[in-house]
């Protein structure tokens, strides 16, 4: 597989604050790479220093054998950006935002048109197209968002929390739309707080918090090494915690309080369910483990602000 | 300073999202000048008599003309700047194609001088109905030439506060202490000679001084020897506050 970013080292400080911290990571061509974390863990300054919006503090990252940094104009020609705000041009209609952004990537005029037809239909907002910006929904106005930063073909497209505030309509049609464009070839970066997400479309994802990479790894082989198959959770008060781990624990691999939660981790679940109708427990859930798992068990459960 | 022709792509943006406002950005544009010209020029000029052989407007109009390339140059600086870097997020959305920082930022302000170029000529066509006309048609050209000039050093600084402001109550002090003031004491609507010679030194720190002394030299054809130096002024300080603005403003988009 072919790297097409490689970061070293990577550091980004705001005054005191070091949003992120030492990281490395390399994503390959043609892959979905997603950046998780919850707010604050350095994802968007992450991908920010990618697309060369953000200067480096230290370390270095090589987008497509190009340095950051240093040829900012020839990376960012290379990319396209879904950003994670509305950063539509309200003045204008749907096919003129479209038009305008052509210019700035040099596009002859007559392929700007086709092009710009072209992605007008593959977000289906054919029918808004002489619409202004504030007559749109703001799920048209992220499918918007995706039709415009894909007009420079972009071999690279970063979505940045490319679905926040969407109903579940909109955000299906984005994930096709992202899916799509991967398999035609594009390498994609996603970051997302949304695990849901992550899991639909991430080959590989490293799981982000103050500033530090600390797993990375496909959604399925992370949710097997943190978390196991299966997830039970009991809802019980703390006193019974010693009981109830000294009957399941011998059938988890692994188990954690948090709230009025007891969850137990495991490979298969069975054996514990049959324990579960023995201790004839009331509130009780049995399901399968799920990224968010992970990212809660990463990066705690309690209230990250 | 990483600029590029690309600066231009941003004014071109700028001049396909201004066909919507053309109407009413013109006439915000005309009335205040118009006003300054009708009450001053024909209200006050009655009583002022003649200056220098030609009638009071004739004094009046290359100040009121250089003011209003200065209002409307430092307005979209101020507040259409402020708009599209915090609240549409423009900026953002610039800088991530190939579009600099300094490009996205330079197009704005060469946009501000358009726009004064706009306002200055609505001001010139004003004047031509009252019957004051630049001494030749080459100094009209010239004078497009000077409000460009002054439109990108009055837009220029108003970059420079933009770059700074926390939000819009912000340029109250600027406009308030720093541009009305300026209106009055750079001799815009009567000659500077009278004032207290500490007046006088003031006047000669504040750039529209300089530029309402080119605007009338070229409006009459009359050049004297010091307008060098007003030139030399101008040009010093567009030069700073363009390379201070792009750079200050940069700084803030680019974190």
């Amino acid at each position: 597989m072919k790297t097409i970013i490689k970061a070293e080292n990577l550091t980004k400080r705001f005054g005191d604050l070091t949003a992120v911290d030492g990281i490395s990571f390399e994503i390959y061509e043609g892959e979905c790479f997603g950046f998780l974390g919850p707010n604050g863990a350095g994802k968007t300054t992450t991908v920010r220093m990618i697309h060369c919006v953000s200067p480096i503090t230290s370390g270095s990252i090589l987008v497509n054998g190009l340095k950051a940094d240093v040829d900012n104009r020839k990376i960012k020609a290379m990319t396209g950006v879904i950003p994670q705000e509305i950063t539509l041009d309200n003045d204008l209609t749907v096919f003129e935002n479209m038009m305008v952004f052509t210019k700035f990537f040099d596009i002859p005029r007559r392929e700007a048109r086709r092009r710009t037809d072209e992605l007008i239909a593959f977000v289906e907002l054919e029918a808004k197209r002489n619409n202004k910006i504030s007559e749109l929904s703001t799920g048209m106005k992220r499918r918007l968002l995706v039709a415009r930063a894909l007009l420079n073909k972009p071999a690279l497209i970063i979505a940045d929390e490319p679905t926040t505030g969407l109903d579940p309509q909109a955000r299906h049609l984005i994930w096709q739309r992202l899916r799509l464009l991967k398999n035609q070839g594009s390498t994609l970066i996603l970051t997302t707080q949304y695990m849901e997400e992550a899991q639909q479309l991430c080959d590989r994802l490293v799981v982000m918090y103050e500033g530090k990479i600390l797993k990375e790894g496909s959604p399925r082989r992370l949710i097997d090494d943190e978390i196991g198959r299966e997830v039970v959770e009991i809802r019980i008060d703390a006193a019974e915690d010693a009981r109830l781990i000294s009957a399941l624990g011998p059938f988890s691999c692994g188990h954690e309080r948090a709230g009025d939660t007891l969850f137990f981790y495991c490979r298969d679940g069975r054996e514990i369910q049959k324990k579960l109708v023995e201790l004839d427990l009331p509130n009780t859930v049995h399901r399968p483990a799920t990224l968010e798992d992970v990212f809660l068990k990463l990066t705690g459960r309690s209230l990250i602000e | 300073m990483n600029l590029s022709r690309r600066a231009f792509l941003v004014f071109y943006r700028n001049l396909v999202s201004y066909k919507r406002f053309v109407v009413p950005t013109l006439v915000g544009s005309l009335v205040q000048p118009v006003f300054y010209l009708v009450t001053f020029g024909i209200g006050m000029g009655a009583y002022m008599g003649a200056f220098g052989g030609k009638p009071y407007l004739f004094f009046l109009v290359p100040g009121v003309l250089i003011s209003s390339v200065m209002m409307s140059s430092t307005f979209e600086c101020l507040y259409g700047a402020f708009v599209k870097m915090i609240h549409e997020k423009l900026y953002d959305s610039l800088i991530a194609t190939p579009v600099s920082a300094e490009d996205a930022v330079a197009g704005d302000i060469l946009w501000g001088a358009f726009r004064g170029l706009i306002s200055g000529g609505l001001m010139m066509s004003v004047a031509f109905f009252m019957g004051v006309f630049p001494v030749s048609i080459p100094a009209g050209l010239l004078l497009c030439v000077l409000m460009i000039l002054i439109g990108v050093m009055f837009g220029s600084l108003a970059m420079i506060v933009t770059s700074y402001a926390p939000n819009f109550d912000f340029f109250n002090y600027y406009t308030e202490l720093v541009m009305t003031p300026m209106l009055f004491f750079s001799g815009v609507f009567f000659p500077l000679d009278r004032f207290p010679s500490w007046m006088k030194t003031l006047s000669q720190f504040l750039p529209l001084t300089h530029a309402v002394e080119i605007s009338r030299a070229v409006y009459s054809g009359v050049y004297p020897k010091s307008l060098v130096l007003n030139l030399a002024f101008v040009l010093a300080l567009t030069f700073i506050a363009l390379r201070v603005g792009v750079g200050r403003m940069k700084k803030r988009l680019i974190k």
